[in-house]
């Protein structure tokens, strides 16, 4: 009972942290309908800012990695996005994987492109009691900061005028901008926030490895992705979702899985979420979408 | 492979010979370097291959594929434990099956085996695949991508694990991999001008467009998708045995960027532009290599392990064209393109009713119950009730006007009718066969088009590719497509506009050409969104006429949505009318014109006070 109790805290844990990162895909695609291949950069580039403030007093490196965040998705949208803004999807995703590439190779070209290691506090490698289960610190960070990311985003957007606007932009970027709404100011505020999801996800990333690497992004804004792909695109509340299925369903492989069969995680975890798509290409919580200009 | 019609000879062949001619001489231009520098150039050529094959679906789909380098992957791994001697794989690979353990194939049959095998694999992976949707497709190939490392990397008994396979022949020559570079630029251009090739295009230009004249996107994806891999395998299999080494990473993300990066650069709808692209960036690439590493390097492919300089460059490039150069060095134009050679296509003598006897004659069988029911037809989105029980009946050769005001509930159930919306309760019949939820595809092979109100033209597509793709959207083949096409085109006066591209049209001809464009599928039933919306009164009046001749040379049914009544009422003898999702009056336009719910509703007092002054 324990371990299964163990388990479902470690996979939502995980889930969390997924979640976190498909919120910061979907908050720019909402707003701009771009798949951004660049948001794993987003992950790492604060990352190595953390690396970067190793002897300074954590809390600072945490703020700055996150300012890190921001100034980096801010600094790509408007030198990069914005640019292509009105270009077709596909375009706009090459566009993002051309930010990824040279974010990666600018990193390996200035650092190195083998992974470094990163001390962790201490008090983060610790366990706390709860009840009868030993609960990683970390975990509960993950958990604490996804709730609080979860509210406070909530409040942004159903309780503040830029929250309308964004979720005006959302449902009508054309209409919306016809209406007043100024489509620069939002789609940066939604870069701003999705980097910084991007950067606390990052900064937790590092707290489970204890390494930074050029391509560490790569399989987070996969994971995102497909998160994303499951929740339904442009549902913040489907991310959110398609982050803890994800989540769960990688944690319990990990814990349940046959000894032969644990290197080869990710591909299962990955295969599987195709299976959801063809029976609703949609997405879980998506409504059908393509024809509504018909 | 000259598309008699779709384009002249002298365009086709130049669009052919000139990217042979570019293989050819770089092919040249390697041979009579160093060995180290052959070696390279060899290597490019392998690339082009896996450029051509990432064109094939890419270029024609447009959806963007992150996985085809998986593939490649696929067909290195096959060709390089194939070729292998036995000694080498008991201990490289210790728990491979024995038969491919000892086998040492020669590096042809190698290779071909590789390509059939990566063409079986991307069937397999594609029929899930290509279900999802457009925007879900990058995801899942990327996913795929991402699967297909983690199983070579860790399938160690197998595939050597993360660290590789080494001491594999390097039997690939210059001159072999020119030829197959040859031959995967044939196969590339075949498919482009194939019926299969421009159903895949016309998808590409508009989706919902494309379902209308009854292509089925998931096939012709997958189609496009097994060629793709096929070329990606035979790339990775040539590459291979140019290295001689082999790791998971080869083929990762790395080599997922360059390739892209190249077919990017060079314009991906274009055969010319997958040649040019790949050589213009492999050049800058080994020239950034070379101030990076002061020395030559091998393995354009391999950049994922020595990322830095280069790969820097490469993402500039790839954001430097997309920024400012969307369509790429080519814009997307073949070589008989580039320099219009067009010449006006030859009206050819049209045979008779072509769509007609192809209608009457696939549908004959169930004639005699011939009409187009709508029974009880109810929908609502999201709480909002559009059409509320409504029936609606159209017989062969029959021309009905559906009149109503805005929201009446009219086009959504042109949408019903057609497929691209399934009601809530109700049922479609199409000579009295229950069709209610049929795909738009399908309808469309039993005798039913549509147009859209919003036109929804193959904007990169030519007048007459895009009236031809209707045709062979039922299945017709490219040379009949043309013919068909042909004739169309003359009927409704746009022949002198048909090597012009679709999107370039003024409002009148593109009215024109969408009703062109679901004719030449052949209908019985021709359902109208709005077609004179937009025209002059000179227009519309012609619009009528050529509508009226429709009627009668094509033998199809009309279903007529249209707000200028001067055109329903010139065309219709029969009119009905939907306000709020309900019928209110059906009846000829005499009838419908002095119903008083009509006058009130829809026509308006002054209508009523006009007609009858």
């Amino acid at each position: 009972m324990t371990d299964l109790a163990q388990s479902l805290i470690d996979a939502l844990a995980l889930g969390g942290l997924y979640a976190l990162i498909a919120i910061g895909i979907t908050l720019t695609y909402t707003v701009m309908g771009m798949m951004n291949f660049a948001q794993g950069e987003f992950i790492m580039v604060p990352a190595y800012a953390l690396f970067a403030l190793a002897g300074v007093p954590f809390a600072v490196a945490v703020g700055g990695a996150i300012a890190a965040g921001i100034a980096i998705a801010v600094l790509a949208e408007r030198v990069a996005f914005r640019p292509v803004r009105n270009a077709d999807l596909a375009a706009q995703l090459v566009t993002s994987l051309a930010v990824a590439t040279i974010l990666q190779n600018v990193v390996s070209a200035t650092v190195d492109d083998r992974a470094q290691s990163v001390a962790t506090p201490a008090l983060l490698s610790e366990s706390s009691q709860v009840g009868a289960l030993s609960v990683p610190n970390l975990e509960i960070l993950t958990l604490a900061l996804t709730a609080i990311v979860l509210g406070g985003l909530g409040w942004m957007l159903y309780r503040t005028r830029t929250g309308l606007e964004m979720r005006a932009a959302a449902e009508n970027f054309e209409m919306a901008r016809l209406l007043g709404v100024r489509a620069n100011r939002v789609i940066t505020i939604a870069f701003a926030i999705s980097g910084a999801l991007a950067a606390i996800a990052g900064v937790l990333i590092v707290m489970q490895t204890g390494q930074v690497s050029p391509t560490m992004g790569l399989t987070p804004v996969l994971v995102g992705f497909i998160a994303v792909v499951i929740g339904g695109f442009g549902r913040i509340f489907g991310a959110v979702i398609g982050g803890l299925v994800l989540g769960v369903l990688s944690s319990l492989l990990g814990t349940y899985l046959p000894d032969g069969l644990v290197p080869f995680r990710d591909a299962i975890v990955f295969s599987l979420p195709v299976a959801i798509l063809i029976v609703r290409p949609q997405g879980l919580l998506g409504a059908a979408t393509g024809e509504a200009r018909i | 492979m000259t598309g008699r019609g779709l384009r002249s000879p002298a365009s086709a062949a130049t669009s052919l010979i000139v990217p042979l001619v570019l293989v050819a001489l770089t092919a040249a231009i390697g041979a009579s370097g160093t060995p180290a520098f052959e070696g390279t150039v060899t290597l490019i050529l392998c690339n082009l291959i896996v450029v051509l094959g990432l064109q094939v679906f890419i270029g024609n789909s447009g959806v963007y594929s992150f996985g085809q380098l998986g593939f490649a992957a696929c067909g290195a791994y096959v060709a390089a434990l194939l070729t292998l001697p036995a000694a080498f794989t008991a201990l490289q690979t210790p728990e491979l099956p024995k038969l491919i353990a000892d086998a040492q194939l020669s590096p042809l049959a190698a290779t071909l085996i590789a390509a059939l095998a990566c063409g079986l694999l991307a069937g397999a992976v594609g029929w899930p695949l290509m279900r999802t949707s457009t925007l879900a497709i990058p995801i899942s190939t990327f996913a795929f991508l991402i699967v297909a490392y983690n199983v070579l990397a860790n399938w160690d008994a197998v595939t050597g694990g993360s660290s590789g396979l080494v001491s594999i022949p390097t039997t690939t020559s210059i001159e072999s991999a020119g030829l197959w570079a040859g031959a995967a630029i044939v196969v590339a251009l075949s498919f482009k001008w194939s019926a299969g090739g421009y159903r895949l295009q016309a998808s590409r230009e508009d989706e919902v467009a494309a379902r209308s004249i009854g292509i089925g996107l998931m096939r012709e994806r997958l189609i496009a998708f097994t060629i793709s891999g096929m070329l990606c395998g035979i790339g990775g299999a040539l590459a291979v045995h140019e290295s001689g080494v082999l790791s998971p990473t080869t083929f990762y993300f790395a080599a997922s960027v360059t390739t892209i990066t190249m077919l990017v650069v060079g314009g991906s709808r274009s055969v010319l532009g997958a040649v040019i692209g790949t050589l213009a960036v492999a050049t800058v690439n080994e020239l950034l290599r070379n101030f990076e590493e002061g020395a030559s390097a091998f393995g354009l492919i391999s950049i994922g392990e020595t990322p830095g300089l280069a790969a820097i460059g490469l993402g500039l490039i790839l954001l430097v064209t997309m920024v400012a150069l969307p369509g790429g060095l080519t814009r997307g134009r073949e070589a008989g393109e580039i320099e219009p050679i067009r010449r006006r296509l030859r009206s050819r003598a049209p045979s008779p009713t072509v769509a007609a006897t192809d209608g009457a004659g696939r549908h004959s069988a169930r004639g005699s119950a011939g009409s187009l029911r709508a029974e009880g037809v109810s929908l609502a989105f999201s709480g909002l009730q559009v059409l509320r029980g409504v029936e609606l009946a159209l017989a062969p050769g029959e021309a009905l006007g559906l009149i109503g005001p805005n929201g009446a509930g009219k086009t959504t159930l042109v949408n019903v009718l057609s497929g691209f919306q399934k009601p809530d309760s109700g049922s479609v019949f199409l000579d009295g066969l229950d069709v209610t939820g049929l795909s738009p595809p399908r309808l469309v092979r039993a005798g039913l088009g549509r147009t859209f109100q919003a036109g929804l033209p193959f904007a990169g597509l030519t007048v007459m590719e895009s009236v031809a793709v209707g045709a062979m959207g039922v299945g017709v083949g490219r040379r009949r497509g043309v013919e068909i096409a042909a004739d169309v085109l003359e009927r409704l006066g746009l022949s002198e506009q048909a090597q012009s591209p679709a999107g370039l049209q003024p409002p009148g001809s593109q009215r024109l050409l969408g009703i062109a464009r679901a004719l030449a599928t052949g209908p019985r039933y021709l359902l109208l969104d709005e077609p004179a919306a937009g025209l002059d009164d000179e227009e519309s009046r012609e619009l009528v006429a050529i509508l009226r001749e429709a009627i009668e040379d094509f033998g199809c049914a009309i279903l007529l949505i249209e707000h200028d009544m001067n055109v329903v009422m010139d065309l219709c003898a029969k009119v009905q009318v939907l306000d709020d999702g309900k019928t209110v009056v059906v009846g000829t336009p005499e009838e419908v014109q002095a119903h008083p719910a009509v006058v009130e509703a829809y026509l308006g007092t002054s209508y009523a006070a006009g007609a009858h002054a």
